[in-house]
């Protein structure tokens, strides 16, 4: 018994071990999976593959090349917020921490996360250095309040091959629409001669899908989403113009109902219809089905930003960033962390192998990124990428209201106006509410 | 009772039912099985090919290769062994004193116990993660275990089962000459087994498959538990291209409750029957 006592005492005390190197460690806080069995003590970046792999070895390398300078990494479940707050509450924050775009101003309103612009300074990068969309996305408040990793959005992930047998290939590229009456003329013919829905959409379970399909489409027509951060305007004629035509679209049978991600994901993979809109991130296992012989996707695979239906062409995007959860530091790690952003910014083609667009200029022109598979097709989304307005609070959450409601509302489960005027009233509820 | 049961006492629909239930209730753990044993590539765009062969365990290769499973293992099986005694230990100690001993307060005191019964973790989880804060208990085994150790129904449960242990046993030991502490460990608590043995195994189960306290109380990926690294090891957006790695974990993690499960089968079945009390 005293054995054992003493065995469990061991191990207690070992679990609160102090490190002891001279090093200067910075505490860094991320999502994207744990996949050290795999990648763990590899700096070279090139050979990492995923997301995972590719942030794991370069936090390796930027390890091994700064031997004063020690990332101490820390993976959380997705997206890992519910943590970033007990540990702000806490007051015990990471030093650096992975962040998608949308959320940064709800820990910004509250002096939660620092401005990094004297980060950037001391790692000699500059703001206009960063994508329009990258910009935007991270500035706040007349600051910056992160390092810009990449812009992720929407694209028409396009099947070529029913694209072709549906007459709707030029010179070996898909056509794609200019406005809303060609894409529903384009999807009536797809579906006549293909037999096959022209878009799979994951409309059950995945609320983004839509709130980015009624964001994109309104902005695109010049509407003001937010015209002040206490309120949003959606219940308008551009709004209902927008739903009416995803209606439409259901209406006619021309997309698919009732799936979700992984089934609207799993029916463009078996080739059960021409696009299917969704995100960056999949950019990697559609090209790999794409180039594996047999597969139904197999040499039969293009990528596009979302096509251009009403007035200018505009997307609504989001991205990831590397933000600095507020804290006393020392010059020293303050130092380290300008460093780490500096290594960050440099190796930004890396992560670009994702799918993801990137945020960084200079890496949209390198000819590295342009030979990577679709990446000059989809490159325009750095340009033509709106994020919400930076002073925008509750954007994860608005979002998942704004889907719910459109999608009730594209699918006839609530008539257009009533769903519109709900999705309104319950954001301006919660931006009222929120502090 | 279980004699009701023996097998001549069924009959063939009986048996029928019996069977067709048994395999409505085995077919998603059989599902995650097979779906477990598959690459994560083939079952993108078929999750139907889990019913054929190949199969394979990289699933489960890549589950250990993680160099920090073995240590999540290790720190569900210390929070949850450490919150298991705690409660036995607790809850026998107030139940015997619910049960055996008057002192001022004792009836309201009760009530205050039962009252714990009715409010959920989540109304108090700020202000018990706030006291933990202060008390620099976050990323730490005493952080883990200690809020499991409020354990209103482990002393409602050993209450109820020490007032049904006739007072005889207590006085006829008294005229030994024994003190109470010597009825409580030598005369009560050794009957007090079948109860210990069902609440141990309630306690362990709720520890092990504990995500929400864990996941905001250790936020350092060494301190995980189990069900916390798991999910923090998953790495791809809605699981769409990893769905054998995800059903290997949950076959991984579910191992331990499963074995729990077939060495306290008896305890298990007689808890739920109401039979222990």
């Amino acid at each position: 018994m005293r054995r054992i006592a003493a065995a469990l005492l061991a191990m207690l005390a070992l679990g609160s071990c102090a490190r002891g190197d001279n090093k200067t460690h910075i505490y860094l806080q991320r999502f994207f999976g744990e996949c050290s069995a795999e990648f763990a003590g590899s700096t070279d970046v090139s050979k990492a593959e995923g997301e995972c792999g590719i942030i794991t070895t370069m936090v390796d390398k930027f390890n091994a090349e700064n031997p004063d300078v020690k990332v101490d990494v820390n993976v959380v479940a997705w997206p890992g917020y519910p943590q970033l707050s007990a540990q702000v509450a806490a007051r015990d924050p990471p030093d650096v921490v992975t962040m998608h775009e949308g959320v940064i101003s709800d820990y910004a309103s509250k002096g939660l996360v620092e401005p990094v612009d004297g980060y950037l300074r001391a790692a000699g990068i500059s703001p206009t250095d960063f994508t329009e969309a990258a910009r935007q996305g991270v500035t706040m408040y007349g600051h910056i309040y992160g390092l810009p990793w990449d812009t992720h959005g929407g694209l028409f992930h396009v099947n070529t091959a029913l694209f072709a047998k549906a007459g709707l290939m030029r010179r070996g590229k898909p056509v794609l629409p200019n406005s809303a009456d060609e894409l529903l003329q384009q999807a009536r013919q797809f579906k006549a001669r293909t037999g096959k829905p022209y878009l799979i959409q994951s409309n059950v379970g995945d609320t983004a899908y839509a709130a980015r399909n009624l964001w994109t489409y309104m902005m695109a027509q010049g509407a003001v989403l937010f015209p002040d951060p206490r309120h949003t305007r959606l219940h308008t004629p551009t709004g209902l113009k927008v739903a009416s035509f995803f209606k439409r679209i259901n209406d006619e049978q021309l997309g698919t109902l009732n799936m979700d991600t992984p089934a609207a994901i799993a029916a463009f993979v078996n080739g059960e219809g021409g696009i299917y809109p969704t995100g960056t991130w999949m950019i990697g296992s559609f090209e790999k089905e794409a180039t594996t012989p047999g597969r139904p996707l197999s040499n039969s695979y293009a990528v596009y930003p979302y096509p251009r239906l009403w007035g200018e062409h505009v997307e609504f995007v989001s991205g990831h960033a590397w933000v600095v959860p507020a804290r006393k530091r020392s010059p020293k790690e303050r130092q380290a962390i300008a460093r780490f952003f500096k290594f960050m910014a440099a190796h930004n083609y890396d992560w670009a192998r994702t799918g993801h667009i990137p945020a960084m200029k200079a890496v949209l022109q390198d000819p590295r990124f342009k030979a990577l598979p679709h990446r000059s097709d989809i490159a325009p989304l750095a340009d033509i990428g709106r994020p919400l307005p930076g002073y925008v609070l509750r954007q994860n959450a608005i979002e998942g209201i704004v889907g719910e409601e459109a999608v009730a509302g594209f699918t006839g489960q609530k008539p257009l106006g009533y769903a519109l005027a709900q999705a309104e009233r319950r954001v301006n509820t919660l931006l009222s509410q929120a502090e | 009772m279980a004699a009701d049961f023996r097998r001549g006492r069924l009959t063939p629909l009986g048996w029928a039912g019996l069977i067709v239930g048994a395999a409505i209730m085995l077919a998603p753990l059989i599902w995650t099985l097979l779906l477990s044993l598959k690459s994560n590539a083939e079952l993108v765009g078929h999750s139907e090919a889990a019913l054929r062969p190949p199969y394979t365990l990289d699933n489960y290769v890549a589950i250990f290769g993680n160099s920090l499973t073995t240590r999540w293992l290790l720190n569900s099986a210390i929070v949850a062994l450490g919150q298991t005694a705690g409660v036995l230990i607790l809850a026998s100690l107030a139940g015997y004193g619910f049960s055996r001993l008057d002192f001022p307060f004792r009836k309201p005191l009760f009530i205050l116990v039962l009252l714990g019964l009715a409010i959920p973790s989540q109304a108090v989880i700020l202000v018990q993660h706030q006291l933990f804060a202060w008390l620099h208990l976050h990323n730490s085994y005493p952080g883990l275990i200690l809020p499991g150790l409020i354990a209103p129904f482990g002393v409602f449960f050993m209450t109820t089962y020490m007032r049904g242990i006739p007072r005889e046993l207590d006085e006829a030991a008294m005229l030994d000459g024994a003190s109470r502490w010597c009825i409580f460990w030598k005369v009560i608590l050794p009957l007090t087994i079948p109860a210990q043995s069902t609440l141990a195994v309630f306690t362990f189960l709720g520890a092990w498959n504990d995500y929400w306290w864990p996941l905001i109380s250790a936020t350092r990926s060494d301190m995980y538990t189990l069900t916390v690294g798991l999910a923090a090891a998953q790495m791809n957006y809605a699981q769409t291209s990893g769905l054998g790695y995800l059903m290997a974990q949950a076959v991984f993690a579910s191992i331990p409750i499963f074995i729990v499960y077939i060495v306290f089968q008896k305890q298990i079945v007689r808890a739920m029957a109401g039979t222990a009390v």
